[in-house]
Order: C-alpha cells, then sequence, then structure tokens
C-alpha cells in the first residue's frame, strides 16, 4: 500500500488525479477502523492532513463554507450559532476523543447511511464542494447521496469543503441509540425551517440505503406552518408530518433495530421536531417584534 | 478462629486504603503481559478457520511465506505433538479437524506484526467442509443431561403447581455475551534450553504453569509464568485457551527468541470463551399471601459439540427461597460452537434472572410487596442440602436498601408514574453468590532489612489483591501496612490458587494468615534478618458442616420513554450482606463493578450469531454494546457488617461476582413497574416497549 503525503492543496489534487483509487485520509476515524478489520484493502492512502486550507472555516457568498477536514469539536465549539442542526448531530458523534479528529468532510467520504453529519446537510440544502485538477464544483447535498456508500464524487475528485446557508430559521437534530453515548443511530432526524423562503428540510439518517429527504414531509408542513404568527399546528397536523417522515423512510431490520421500530422512532423524532421548532419560530418573532 | 485478627492492634483490614499498585497504573509503568521489554521478538497472528465444521485439505502458504519478514508458517502438520490432557480445546494444531468457525488452524511467525497479518490474509485454505448446526433451542430433540448435573427434585412440584392457588409458570432468557475484558488475551512466550517462560494475561499463573507443563511433556519446575498486572478477566482467563498454546508452540519453532501474541477484540469473540445463552422455564406455586410451595427451574444451555461446558443456572435456586417442593434440571445443546467459559458469576448471575423476575410476577399475582415476599419465603437453612448457614443476611439487606433507596412510598401499581415523556417505575431482586475457598495455595514470610516479604503466586485482575493481600499480612503479623513488601503475580513464588469464583482474597489471605502464624511462632515478635516461614491453606472443617453464601438486595429506578421506548436507569442501589469488608474502596469498586455489568446485562450485551456461519457477526465494541458511562448515573453500593466465625480466619466472603448477580432483574422489574409491560428475555431494547 502506497502512502501519499502531500503538502499543499494542488499535490493533493495532482496525487488524487494520478491515483484516482487512493483513500483520502484525515482523522482515521472511520479509514482505520476498515483498515483494521480487513474491509478493505485500498492500494494508497492519501494523507490530507498536512493541508491546513482543510481545517479553515468562514463565511462564503452567503455560505459558511466549512473545511472538509473541520473536526467536529470545532462545529460544537465555535459554529453553534451558524450551523444549529449540524452542531447537534456533531455532539451526538461517537466519543470527545472520536469528535476531535472526525470531520464532516470524513463522513461525506464514507457517505454511511448510518453518519451522523448527513441529515443536517440534507435538511438545510448544504452544497457538497468537489476539487479536481479538472476544477472545482459544488453539488447540493440533496443530490450527492447515489447508493449504498456511492456518491456523486467522482473517483478523481476529493471533498474540499461543505457549504451551510446562513440559518434562516429553526433548526434541530436527533437520534435514537440503544445506548446513551458511543453508539450508532438506530435512525436520526433533522429539520430545518427556512422562513424566508418558507420552505422546509428534512434529513432522515439510519433508516434505507442513503441519508433521505421526506419530500413529501417538506411540502406537506411548507403548506401547514404558520410562517406568521407560528401558531401550534392541529395534532392531527403533527401526527400527519410524522406518517409522511416515516413513509419516507427505507428501513431494514439489523442487529441495532427493526425496521418497524425505526419508522416508529422517525415519526416521534419528527414530531418533537416540529415543537421545538414552533417554540423556536415563536422565540424568533418575539424577538425581531 | 479468627483470634490473631481480633487481637491485632493495627487494623490495616477495613482500612479505606488506595491501590498500592495504583501510582504505577496511572502513570502507565506497570506491565501487562504485552509490554514486558524482551530482545527481538518475533510476532505471531493467528489464522482461523472460516468454515464451521470439517477438516483442512491443504494450505496453500507460497504466497504468505513470501511476505518480507515472515519467518514461519505454523500448521497441524509443523507443530509439536501434545499431551492429550482431556480437554480437546487445547488440543491446538494437533489436527486437521475443524469444530468451529474461527478455531485456529494455524499462525503466521514474523518480525513485525503487520507482516504476520498481511501473510495470514494470503493463506489460502481449502477445506472439505461438512454440515454444522449452531441453532440454539429449548425445542431440540437431541438435548442432553450433563453428568456434573443430575436432575435435582424434592417432593414434587407438579403436584404442588397443580393444587396451588397461585402459580407462576414462564420461560426467560438470556443471550450468549462475551467476557471483553480490557486488555485483550495477550501472551509473551519465550522457550530456552532451560525451559518455557510465559508473560501471560491469566488469572492464575500456577494454573497456566501446571497446564503448560503437562500439555508440552515439561517439568513444571521448567516453566515459568509471569503476570504481576492483569487487565481484567472476568473469567476468560482463568481457564487456559488456545492463543497460549499456540504462542507456545510457535516460541518452540524459533528457541530463544520471544515470541508475542496479542488478540484483536474481534478474535476474542472466537477464542477465549463466552457466557452460553440460558433457556430457564420457572415455575413458582404459592399460597395466596405468597409463601412458596414449590420452586422449580428447567434450564437449558449450550455447550461446544468437542468440549462439554455447563452454565450452571440452576444453582442459585437450591440456596435462595424455602418451598417443600422443588425441582432443578439442567439441558444441555451439543453445538458446532466454540466452548463457553466461566463469565463472571457464572450459573448465578443468568440463575437469578428468570427466578428473580419470576419473583415479581408472583408479588404481582398475589398483591404482596416483593421486599416483603422475599422475606416471607426466608429459609430457616439451606433449602436443598437443609446444613445451616453460616450466616445469612439477605433479610438486612433488603430491609436496608428499601430503607434508603425510599422503597416505602410506593405505589405497587404499575404505569403510574409518567414525568415529562418518560415513564417511572422502581424494582427490586436479591443477589447471592456462593462463598467457596480454593485449596493448593501456600504463601512465604521472610523477615529482612527492616521489612516483612509475603510472597504468594496469586493473580490481580483489577480486583485490588495487591492492596488487600498487604493489608492481611499487615494485620496478621501485627504490623503496618508500610512494613509489608508483597509479591504476587510470578509462578516462581509459591503456589496460588485461581483468581476465580471470588476466592482469591479469602483463599490467598487465609494463607497468608496461616504462614505469618507459622512466622510468629517460630520467629516471635522480634525476628532476626533472614527469618522466614510459611504455611499452606489449612483445612476448614465448618465447610462441611455450614452453607456459605454472601447475599444482596439491588434497587432499580428505570425510565422509558412513553413513545419512543428508550430505557434509561437513573438510579442503582445495591446493598450486601459478604461478610468482613477487607477495603471499602476496592470492595465498592467491585460492587459498583459488578453492578454496572449487571446494567449492560440488562441493557445492552448480546452476541448474535448468525446460523449459516456460526459466528458472532457484532464481534467489536462498536456493535457488541457495552454501559457507557453516559448509561450509568446514580450508581451506589453499601454493606451491613456481618460478622461471620466460620468461614474463614479473616471472616470475609467473596465480593467480585455478587454484584452482577440480580441487577438484571432488578431493572427488568423495574421497567414493569414503570410500563406494565413484563420483559422476560434479555437485553431489554427500546422495541419491547411499543405496542
Amino acid at each position: 500500500m502506497d502512502f501519499l503525503s502531500p503538502s499543499t492543496w494542488e499535490e493533493a489534487l495532482a496525487a488524487k488525479s494520478a491515483h484516482p483509487d487512493a483513500v483520502p485520509i484525515m482523522g482515521g476515524t472511520d479509514v482505520m477502523v476498515e483498515l483494521n478489520f480487513g474491509r478493505r484493502r485500498p492500494p494508497a492512502l492519501l494523507d490530507l492532513t498536512r493541508i491546513p486550507q482543510l481545517r479553515d472555516h468562514g463565511p462564503d457568498d452567503g455560505y459558511l463554507r466549512l473545511g472538509a477536514g473541520v473536526p467536529y469539536t470545532t462545529i460544537i465549539e465555535r459554529l453553534r450559532d451558524r450551523s444549529p442542526a449540524l452542531a447537534q448531530a456533531a455532539r451526538a458523534v461517537a466519543s470527545p476523543q472520536i469528535r476531535n479528529r472526525g470531520s464532516v468532510g470524513g463522513n461525506l467520504g464514507g457517505a454511511s447511511p448510518a453518519g451522523d453529519a448527513h441529515p443536517p446537510l440534507l435538511a438545510v440544502d448544504a452544497l457538497v464542494e468537489l476539487a479536481s485538477v479538472r476544477g472545482v464544483r459544488r453539488v447540493a447535498a440533496r443530490e450527492f447521496y447515489h447508493g449504498p456508500r456511492r456518491t456523486a464524487r467522482r473517483d478523481d475528485e476529493l471533498i474540499s469543503a461543505v457549504l451551510l446557508p446562513e440559518p434562516a430559521g429553526p433548526q434541530s437534530f436527533s437520534k435514537i441509540g440503544t445506548r446513551n453515548a458511543m453508539v450508532i443511530a438506530v435512525a436520526s432526524f433533522s429539520l430545518a425551517l427556512d422562513a424566508q423562503a418558507r420552505t422546509v428540510g428534512t434529513g432522515i439518517g439510519s433508516a434505507g440505503p442513503t441519508p433521505l429527504r421526506a419530500i413529501e414531509a417538506e411540502k406537506f408542513l411548507a403548506s401547514e406552518f404558520d410562517w406568521d404568527g407560528a401558531a401550534s399546528p392541529s395534532p392531527a397536523t403533527v401526527t400527519r408530518f410524522g406518517e409522511l417522515v416515516a413513509s419516507a423512510a427505507r428501513p431494514i431490520d439489523d442487529v441495532r433495530g427493526s425496521a418497524h421500530y425505526r419508522r416508529h422512532a422517525l415519526s416521534v423524532m419528527a414530531r418533537r421536531a416540529v415543537s421545538w421548532a414552533v417554540t423556536d419560530y415563536r422565540k424568533e418573532i418575539a424577538r425581531c417584534a | 478462629m479468627s483470634g490473631l485478627l481480633e487481637n491485632t492492634s493495627t487494623r490495616a483490614i477495613g482500612a479505606d486504603i488506595g491501590r498500592v499498585d495504583g501510582p504505577a497504573k496511572v502513570t502507565g509503568t506497570a506491565t501487562y503481559a504485552f509490554e514486558h521489554q524482551l530482545n527481538a521478538p518475533a510476532y505471531l497472528h493467528p489464522i482461523q478457520a472460516t468454515v464451521v465444521r470439517g477438516r483442512v485439505r491443504e494450505f496453500d502458504t507460497r504466497d504468505a511465506e513470501a511476505v518480507p519478514g515472515v519467518l514461519t508458517v505454523l500448521t497441524h502438520d509443523n507443530a509439536a505433538r501434545l499431551a492429550d490432557i482431556g480437554d480437546a480445546e487445547l488440543a491446538v494444531l494437533q489436527s486437521d479437524e475443524v469444530a468451529h468457525r474461527g478455531q485456529v488452524i494455524g499462525a503466521v511467525l514474523a518480525e513485525t506484526p503487520e507482516a504476520a497479518r498481511q501473510a495470514v490474509r494470503l493463506v489460502r485454505v481449502h477445506y472439505e467442509e461438512r454440515s454444522h448446526d449452531v441453532r440454539f433451542s429449548a425445542a431440540r430433540t437431541d438435548l442432553y443431561t450433563p453428568g456434573e448435573a443430575e436432575d435435582d427434585e424434592q417432593g414434587d412440584l407438579a403436584g404442588a403447581m397443580a393444587s396451588a392457588p397461585v402459580t407462576v409458570d414462564h420461560t426467560y432468557t438470556t443471550p450468549m455475551e462475551h467476557n471483553n475484558p480490557m486488555e485483550p488475551h495477550s501472551t509473551i512466550a519465550v522457550w530456552e534450553d532451560a525451559g518455557l517462560t510465559l508473560y501471560e494475561s491469566t488469572q492464575g499463573v500456577h494454573s497456566v504453569r501446571s497446564t503448560m507443563a503437562e500439555l508440552f511433556g515439561l517439568d513444571p519446575e521448567r516453566v515459568r509464568v509471569i503476570a504481576p498486572h492483569v487487565g481484567g478477566g472476568f473469567g476468560s482467563k482463568g481457564p487456559l485457551h488456545p492463543p497460549v498454546v499456540l504462542a507456545a508452540l510457535a516460541a518452540r519453532l524459533l528457541p530463544g527468541r520471544p515470541v508475542k501474541l496479542a488478540l484483536t477484540r474481534q478474535q476474542m469473540f472466537d477464542l477465549v470463551g463466552y457466557r452460553s445463552p440460558t433457556i430457564q422455564r420457572v415455575r413458582l406455586a404459592a399460597e395466596p399471601d405468597g409463601r412458596l410451595t414449590g420452586i422449580g427451574i428447567d434450564v437449558t444451555a449450550q455447550t461446544a459439540r468437542f468440549k462439554e461446558f455447563l452454565e450452571q443456572a440452576g444453582k442459585p435456586t437450591e440456596v435462595m427461597y424455602a418451598a417443600p417442593n422443588r425441582r432443578i434440571t439442567h439441558r444441555l445443546a451439543a453445538l458446532d460452537v466454540a466452548p463457553p467459559t466461566w463469565m463472571r458469576a457464572p450459573g448465578e448471575c443468568p440463575g437469578m434472572f428468570g427466578p428473580e423476575v419470576a419473583m415479581d410476577e408472583l408479588a404481582v399475582a398475589c398483591g404482596v410487596d416483593p421486599v416483603e415476599l422475599r422475606v416471607r419465603n426466608e429459609p430457616g437453612t439451606e433449602p436443598a442440602s437443609g446444613r445451616p448457614f453460616s450466616s445469612r443476611n439477605l433479610v438486612a439487606c433488603l430491609r436496608e436498601g428499601a430503607r434508603r433507596f425510599g422503597w416505602q412510598d410506593r405505589d405497587p401499581e404499575p404505569r403510574r408514574r409518567m414525568e415529562d415523556g418518560w415513564l417511572v417505575g422502581t424494582g427490586v431482586a436479591a443477589s447471592t453468590y456462593p462463598t467457596g475457598q480454593m485449596p493448593g495455595s501456600v504463601a512465604a514470610v521472610r523477615f529482612e532489612d527492616g521489612h516483612y516479604h509475603v510472597r504468594i503466586g496469586a493473580a490481580d485482575i483489577g480486583t485490588g489483591a495487591w492492596t488487600v493481600l498487604t493489608q492481611i499480612a499487615a494485620d496478621a503479623l501485627g504490623v503496618p501496612v508500610t512494613a509489608v513488601r508483597l509479591r504476587i503475580g510470578d509462578s516462581s513464588l509459591p503456589s496460588a490458587s485461581l483468581a476465580g469464583g471470588s476466592t482469591g482474597t479469602v483463599s490467598w489471605g487465609s494463607t497468608i494468615v496461616a504462614a505469618a502464624q507459622a512466622f510468629r511462632e517460630r520467629h516471635g515478635t522480634a525476628p532476626a534478618d533472614g527469618a522466614e516461614a510459611r504455611a499452606g491453606l489449612p483445612d476448614n472443617p465448618n465447610r462441611e458442616r455450614y452453607a456459605m453464601h454472601a447475599f444482596g438486595a439491588q434497587f432499580a429506578e428505570v425510565r422509558v420513554h412513553a413513545d419512543t421506548g428508550e430505557v434509561r436507569v437513573p438510579r442503582l442501589l445495591g446493598v450486601f450482606a459478604a461478610g468482613r469488608i477487607v477495603n471499602p474502596r476496592t470492595a465498592r469498586s467491585q460492587f459498583i463493578g459488578g453492578m454496572t455489568m449487571g446494567l449492560s446485562m440488562a441493557l445492552h450485551e448480546d452476541s448474535v450469531v448468525d446460523p449459516r456461519f456460526g459466528c458472532v457477526v457484532n464481534h467489536d465494541l462498536a456493535e457488541y454494546h457495552i454501559a457507557a458511562n453516559a448509561d450509568v448515573v446514580d450508581l451506589q453500593a453499601h454493606w451491613i457488617d456481618e460478622a461471620d466465625p466460620y468461614v474463614n480466619p479473616l471472616g470475609a466472603k467473596g465480593i467480585g461476582e455478587i454484584g452482577i448477580v440480580g441487577t438484571a432483574a432488578a431493572i427488568v422489574n423495574a421497567a414493569y413497574h414503570a410500563t406494565g409491560v413484563r420483559v422476560r428475555e434479555l437485553p431489554m431494547t427500546l422495541e419491547h416497549f411499543l405496542a
């Protein structure tokens, strides 16, 4: 196995172009586990830890630009206000040691349907920035996940950053697991409201071959939500939203939980997310008034 | 018989003394098996069977041998012949037969661990595969009665069940669970002209020495086993398993060079034992006031087809409650699996799950408080044997626990308390564990340079043996703790029994007391430099006359989310009656460690076997869940003062295992009280609470 260790981003892109089957590695929290368990044996590892800009974050034309290697701990400690749902998801990742090393870029690279970062990226309509020697392109997270561990990223591309829109309304993330910490989600859910566009975003984790959106549920809540006064939606509306989220999932039975439980859990998390959103939205209205 | 200890003025026993090995452990200087610095070690990686049953037809090792740094590929073709000692699990590389998936069928020895591991991946194995059967079920038609556990019947349980006004008759199950000590099983083996030296992660250096000497046909004096510190065992490092034999076989091919083997976490799920799953039919016959007229447990467990091991889950039913009619049976399913082994409180731990949940069901059926129900069924003598108890304070534990926990205001009706979306309930269960003593220990005391050097080949697997044996020696000699220099963890020291069955402290401690007495008798209180005496563990005639057990009561508060079924255990409180507590600090650690493991058993631990491939699929700590810190909230262990003049000169009972016994039942009973849903299988998961 070759170990490629570029010191600049240009060198990294050139290396990826020359070795499209090289697996990028930064925190190693996924890749090292896979190597250790013998699940894969890539011909080369592409070490990105020497590229400083992958750890940068800052404003970028209305977005928060988050370098692909920014660790979860940084998101939790410094970027909570600018990425509320993602920061909540980051808090739910594994243990402090893993959060110090793991990054959203790694989650996107591995593209496990159980990755905690995916549902918020879907819900807030984030962009994934992909770079290669051919140039840079941005793909909506909503177009990024193609199949189990398959994504829109081409073999010669590296994930350079994610771009998160300025929060324009309440956001949340929740996760159900079978213990209180260090747990792969049985199911997870993220909700983001955009008060300006009056749209709703959702993201479902661990309940399908890829992270999923509940598009019917989004449309339904956008039309039912009281965007002017944030009146509490009727119990029937909340229940219907939960049902629509659950029906968008495509879960299986596995050692962590049954498909039946996953759908049930999603409907509960979706209902909770609506009630949190209404409360937060009201606070926002009161603050602006 | 505890005169010496009563008269001493130093009173180290009972003192809250920090671990004498603590500074070394927290500064990283305590040396564990794999860490001993030896010159030019070679590294070993096992080759494991990828079929469940059959035989190896051929190894193709060409690619493996071409890996730079590979020294040897070890298979049954070139491994030394071992003596047949009647333990098929240890007949490592003695034939081409495959008896379970993951079995060791070879190994690669290399200059680096990476080369060894890579080469193992390149070994191609051709098998003659046979059909296999790993399905565990009480409905199997080939279950058999193991020789060590004949059916135990008193009176007529079936008759009692037929005529009793109140009965409980349900089946309870516990899953396969893996010990998973933090330190993996590891060995450094060095084969030299002088003999075999093993740095081993073990619960008993002397038993490793005698077994390995026998296997390899060596004089025991030519085998030395060293284990000053061990990072947990929970039983799986008690009996020997194939890896240590494999390491010695490899070392024999490479005389003079240390051979290092550390199992990966995944290999530990194949090679070092586990707790058998159990299926327990429990029957209780009672009067309307809850007094038992009959109690029975029919246990089904699994064993390996090639090596029998029985999980004696029926044992505690011999001890716990009075009832004129009693029936205890064990059946085994022999499967194409790796052999089960001891796991913390083997027998008692799973065997107090079914009966203690059944007792809660009886309490509900009779409308009797579950604490009171247990008090009403307190026996005068040990029910199965009729022998008097040397001491039995279960009732005191129940009462003290109820007081501390705030049990008296409990509304017995289930599903009455809801707080912020969480259903809240409380539950109780009893604990018990036998007070054993293992023969065979010898201790030596020598006075030199102003210190008393106490030597015994005992093992500290994290229990606190280094500390408590120092305390016992100090009191037995009537000197301050600082005057004692203890040495343990080396087979060149006098023989010591295993750290198992919660017998370590009492067996080794009683031996040290005997050696100290012999020393004082021979050398008085002003010994000359170099004065020495030794003594073995004396017989205790009281062991024939009395039934000896520790008891406890565990109380749990459980919250179950009404919408999601998520389970939380905000409170666990245990009260134990375990004789004299030698060191409250290390004792508390043992009790709460056991209770934490019981919590883990209740909510998480579950080795899932894929019957097609015969292996555990969740064989790592990401998927095999053990309780995390965040799962443990308010955890309390208390004990009552219990003076037992019969058990041993220390008046102490073993405490390493009782903490895990009964915990899972208390939690399941609390979950019933919270929700009205009775869970009879472990682990208890979110899905149990969805309608």
